[in-house]
């Protein structure tokens, strides 16, 4: 758990995937972070397929990393620009598993995520990412749809 | 069907298909393409005959075979040189123990529980002797362990695992003539001639639109995978360990793989993996259920029972309970060119090689949905243990070892 004072959220998580959904997360991150001045950190996931498998693993990363690299650098410039402390990140693995671990390890006050529908299937192998988050995060989660 | 063109228009629309398939259910491709491969011979085959989809063909199996060539090539050039010069004791005996409990387990169960042929059993033990090295690969990531010892140490054994399947399917069912030795040798001058010639070779003529780099590396593979077949061996042998030999140099150049990887994925493995489902028997499956249940339960327990106090022998007390559970998983590509291998070769029936395929499938997805249905997140049940077995400061040593 983070050092929230006086109900102040000065450290917040927002896990980005490159969707709609995560680009409004990111909006509400960032005016948040403005108004409260708080420090925000904007974390993108490069989730490998189920179950991992040789030589596509690493083209996975590899691929995802060289994505996210551009999205979050515009949105890192973004924030400077508006004077928002910003820090950004790519992990590996899966998404909700990612996000609770770099809450917990940079003490964050706010997590912020964006939901959105995924199949039926891909739930039960993956599971939502959203319900992870809010079943397992250390911390208050903003879901924003 | 004698049209080439409709014939390959069909096996791209169904490679399409898996991967639209695999987009949309966020699974492996290879996972996708093996199932759509075995529904669509059900289907193409009731409707029009069971030749209709061609998997015999030849052009067919030339364009499979090479994507297992090259696929098993990538794979072996992922790894890191560097592991085996510190941590290859603890990385011979783990690897070895991961492929010799399952290899002679299996084996056994095939033989003395569903009384197959010596050879099937061999052949049983080797398909489901592989470990994969993606899926352990995913967890060190995930926690940061692929930069530590740890990681790397198991990173190296799962490579020392599949290095044995590979070693064991080349060489358990070669004739053992004059050719088996020549390939041996003709293999060992060219495995150590290959990494200093390779990088001097693509130093001066490299780097062009030519892409010399591509033709040099697939002369490599088919002149020893001819070798290996005129041996009466398997290509995937010298195709793994020219990748091995080679991750120092080829597996660093990351411009080259990433040409080699949208050759493979984008034409050959596609290939590969739908006519691998395409020879799998739904029922032969439904008919004898227990063979799976059999094969799997083998494949799991033998993995626990010898590689438990192996890792726990080099002190891996904290985080054994993770990693000799990824062992467990199957490598698709190594598990299903294995069991085609043998039904090449007619070392097993039809009927066993779907058995062989369902229980690769399952020993692949299985882990993983347990994984992520019970484990996750997997960082808390690792710092749990970690607590568990020194107290709560053995936290911050873990908390330490997480780089990613």
């Amino acid at each position: 758990m983070g050092n929230r004072q006086n109900g102040r959220f000065h450290n917040i998580l927002v896990g980005y995937d490159g969707s709609q959904e995560a680009e409004k997360a990111v909006e509400v991150g960032l005016a948040m972070a403005s108004t409260l001045d708080s420090k925000i950190k904007v974390l993108a996931v490069a989730q490998p397929s189920e179950p991992p498998t040789a030589v596509e693993l690493q083209a996975v990363v590899d691929d995802a990393r060289e994505h996210y690299d551009n999205a979050l650098r515009r949105i890192a410039n973004s924030a400077r620009e508006n004077g928002i402390r910003i820090e950004t990140a790519i992990a590996v693995g899966h998404p909700a598993e990612q996000i609770i671990r770099q809450a917990e390890q940079g003490h964050v006050d706010l997590i912020i995520v964006g939901r959105r529908g995924i199949s039926t299937f891909a739930k039960i192998i993956i599971g939502s990412v959203s319900e992870r988050v809010l079943r397992y995060a250390p911390c208050p989660v903003l879901v924003t749809r | 069907m004698e049209n080439v063109w409709v014939l390959a228009a069909i096996w791209v629309g169904l490679a399409l298909i898996a991967t639209l398939l695999a987009i949309w259910l966020k699974i492996s491709t290879a996972l996708t393409e093996i199932v759509v491969g075995t529904v669509a011979q059900l289907v193409i085959g009731a409707l029009a005959g069971s030749a209709s989809l061609g998997a015999k063909s030849e052009w067919i199996s030339f364009l499979a075979g090479t994507g297992a060539i090259v696929l098993t090539f990538l794979a072996g050039a992922e790894l890191d040189p560097a592991i085996f010069r510190t941590k290859w004791k603890e990385a011979g005996v783990v690897g070895l123990v991961g492929f010799f409990a399952p290899f002679l387990g299996c084996g056994a169960l095939a033989h003395y529980v569903l009384h197959w042929s010596t050879r099937a059993s061999l052949l049983a033990g080797v398909a489901l002797s592989t470990t994969s090295v993606a899926v352990v690969y995913a967890v060190m990531l995930e926690l940061g362990f692929n930069t530590t010892d740890f990681g790397k140490g198991i990173l190296a054994a799962c490579f020392v695992n599949d290095l044995g399947t590979v070693i064991a399917l080349g060489l358990i069912f070669a004739p053992f003539t004059m050719r088996t030795l020549i390939f041996v040798v003709v293999g060992v001058v060219v495995f150590a001639v290959l990494p200093f010639l390779t990088p001097r070779f693509f130093k001066k003529y490299g780097g062009r639109v030519s892409e010399l780099e591509a033709k040099y590396l697939l002369l490599a593979l088919f002149a020893m995978g001819g070798l290996a077949a005129w041996a009466g061996s398997e290509a995937v042998l010298p195709a793994y360990i020219i990748g091995m030999v080679l991750a120092g140099t080829v597996g660093k150049d990351h411009v080259l793989v990433r040409r080699l990887r949208t050759l493979t994925f984008g034409l050959l493995t596609p290939f590969y993996f739908i006519r691998a489902g395409s020879f799998v028997s739904v029922p032969a499956l439904i008919a004898a259920p227990l063979v799976f249940v059999a094969l799997f339960g083998a494949k799991s327990l033998t993995k626990i029972v010898g590689l438990f106090p192996t890792v726990k022998a080099f002190k891996y007390q904290a985080q054994e309970g993770i990693y000799y559970t990824l062992m467990m998983s199957t490598g698709l590509t190594f598990g299903t060119i294995s069991a085609l291998f043998g039904l090449n070769h007619n070392i097993i029936s039809g009927a066993q090689y779907s058995h062989l395929v369902a229980t690769v499938i399952a020993s692949a997805v299985i882990p993983t949905m347990i994984a992520n249905e019970f484990f996750l997140p997997k960082h808390l049940l690792y710092l749990q243990r970690v607590e568990a077995d020194f107290g709560k400061t053995g936290a911050t040593s873990a908390e330490a070892a997480e780089g990613d």
